[in-house]
């Protein structure tokens, strides 16, 4: 088993981050006056070669856990891996829920086919409206964050992660819905993330497929193995765990912060649940608004925060960043107005339709109404919308550098 | 070992990790039905119970635990 995931891991790791040590490695050299004897290469990501790499060790673990069998046929072991709609970005998925559909796929019927298309409009919706729109702003302010006040900044870095959010969200939503259309159900990457009240709720809600993945694969064997150090063993499980999350977005200090910062959240969440639990219990506390209120901001905050250190260039920028938020006031930047409403209109859109799904699940249904002129109506109001607002300059997909 | 014995043992156990007195477990009980059992308390648990059955799991064990039930079967063949 060792032998197959070092040689599936290899491609991803020489691709990954073989340029960026061979170019230290030649300025280095250069500097004691030596020739690096390896010529710098420089060659594009191979597409999706994280996200099959993953989907590969998955199989390859759970075969060995006597989870799944060993498939036999090659060529539905092929499908598996390199199932077009998930190989750009996921959602990674497991052998044991795919293998079995491709085995018994059956014509496509016209529920799943219609539910296919329903991920794919809103899919489209979050990337196209809301995603691209949102990465005008964030990346105007964030390149030259040196000519923009404290206020600005905050309001860009709390914009992010809801770029983040329907970015890779709606991309997800579009490969779940290409595979309903086909008659594949795959799972769902992301479950209203911006309404968990806590760290470790967030992270059950964040990019689900690839959390589940490193909680099986990686968290779980390490905490495992640090088990008799009791709490702090899970401390020291979830610190290496998102530390190789963050170096896994690319090799920089920033996604090593990144990843420290998401161990030091979880951590202190760990270490302080049960005292939290018996003032929660005494007073009642998670039946109140405002305290579901409270951990809702604290939770975003904090993610927002991290991820200053995830969209800056180098540590230097985010500690810039950091210390220009609080030491510099003055007016919103706006921008090009029409951009700024759109944003505004597009998130609160997205926001109003989780919170329904949230709190209101069976209410106010709009694609799912049982009414079809409804029905029909919302449909034609989100697919006039994308033409109208949304960004068609085939701008990138953030997930596809990972 | 005996299986009541067991789940008596095990009760005591996951009253005092998930800190809540009246939690009667039974096979069928999974993490979804358990307040605050989630994969970080998940560690402390099977620590516990090697610590309470002076027994050591495998990382296989723990693949094929997926409720109480799996648990007390895996628990008896260590015995």
């Amino acid at each position: 088993m060792r032998l197959n995931i070092i040689s599936v891991l290899f491609p991803l790791v020489f691709f990954k981050y073989f340029t960026d040590i061979n170019i230290e490695m030649i300025q280095y050299m250069d500097g004691i006056g030596l020739r690096w004897p390896l010529p710098e290469i420089k060659h594009m990501l191979p597409i999706g070669i994280s996200f099959y790499t993953f989907m590969a060790i998955g199989y390859t673990i759970d075969v060995y856990n006597e989870e799944i069998k060993a498939e036999k046929n090659i060529g539905i072991l092929a499908l598996f891996i390199s199932f077009f709609p998930l190989i750009l970005s996921g959602p990674i998925e497991r052998a044991k829920n795919m293998i079995p559909q491709f085995k018994s796929l059956n014509a496509i019927d016209f529920n799943s086919l219609s539910q296919g298309l329903r991920f794919i409009l809103w899919g489209y919706f979050m990337k196209l409206v809301v995603a691209d729109r949102i990465g005008i702003y964030v990346d105007t302010i964030f390149i030259n964050f040196q000519q923009h006040n404290g206020s600005t900044i905050m309001f860009a870095s709390f914009l992010y992660p809801f770029q983040l959010y329907t970015d890779l969200g709606g991309y997800s939503l579009i490969a779940i819905g290409v595979s309903k259309v086909l008659g594949i159900s795959v799972m769902h990457n992301f479950n209203r993330p911006f309404f968990a009240s806590s760290m470790s709720e967030f992270w059950r809600r964040w990019h689900i497929s690839l959390i589940s993945w490193l909680t099986d694969y990686l968290y779980t064997p390490l905490s495992f193995y640090f088990r008799s150090y009791k709490v702090w063993g899970i401390v020291i499980a979830l610190m290496i765990t998102f530390i190789i999350s963050g170096i896994w977005h690319g090799a920089a200090m920033t996604f090593v912060v990144w990843g420290l910062l998401q161990g030091v959240f979880l951590s202190i969440e760990a270490l302080s649940n049960n005292s939290k639990n018996e003032i929660e219990k005494k007073y009642n506390l998670k039946k109140r608004i405002w305290y579901n209120i409270l951990g809702i901001t604290i939770t975003f905050v904090l993610f927002a925060v991290s991820q200053i250190f995830g969209r800056s260039n180098n540590l230097e920028m985010a500690v810039n960043i950091l210390t220009r938020i609080f030491s510099t006031s003055g007016a919103l930047f706006i921008g090009p107005p029409s951009n700024f409403i759109y944003i505004i209109v597009g998130l609160l859109m997205v926001l109003l339709k989780d919170f329904a799904d949230e709190y209101y699940p069976s209410k106010f249904q709009l694609f799912d109404n049982s009414n079809k002129i409804i029905r029909i109506f919302s449909f034609s109001l989100i697919f006039i919308t994308i033409l109208i607002i949304g960004v068609f300059d085939g701008g990138q997909f953030i997930y596809f550098q990972f | 070992m005996e299986k009541t014995e067991i789940v008596n043992k095990l009760t005591f156990v996951f009253r005092k990790i998930f800190n809540n007195n009246s939690l009667i477990i039974s096979n069928e009980l999974t993490a979804n039905d358990v307040e605050g059992w989630d994969s970080l308390t998940h560690m402390l648990l099977v620590s516990e119970v090697e610590n309470t059955f002076s027994i050591k799991f495998k990382l296989k064990d723990l693949n094929k635990m997926k409720n109480v039930g799996d648990m007390v079967e895996i628990i008896s063949s260590k015995f």
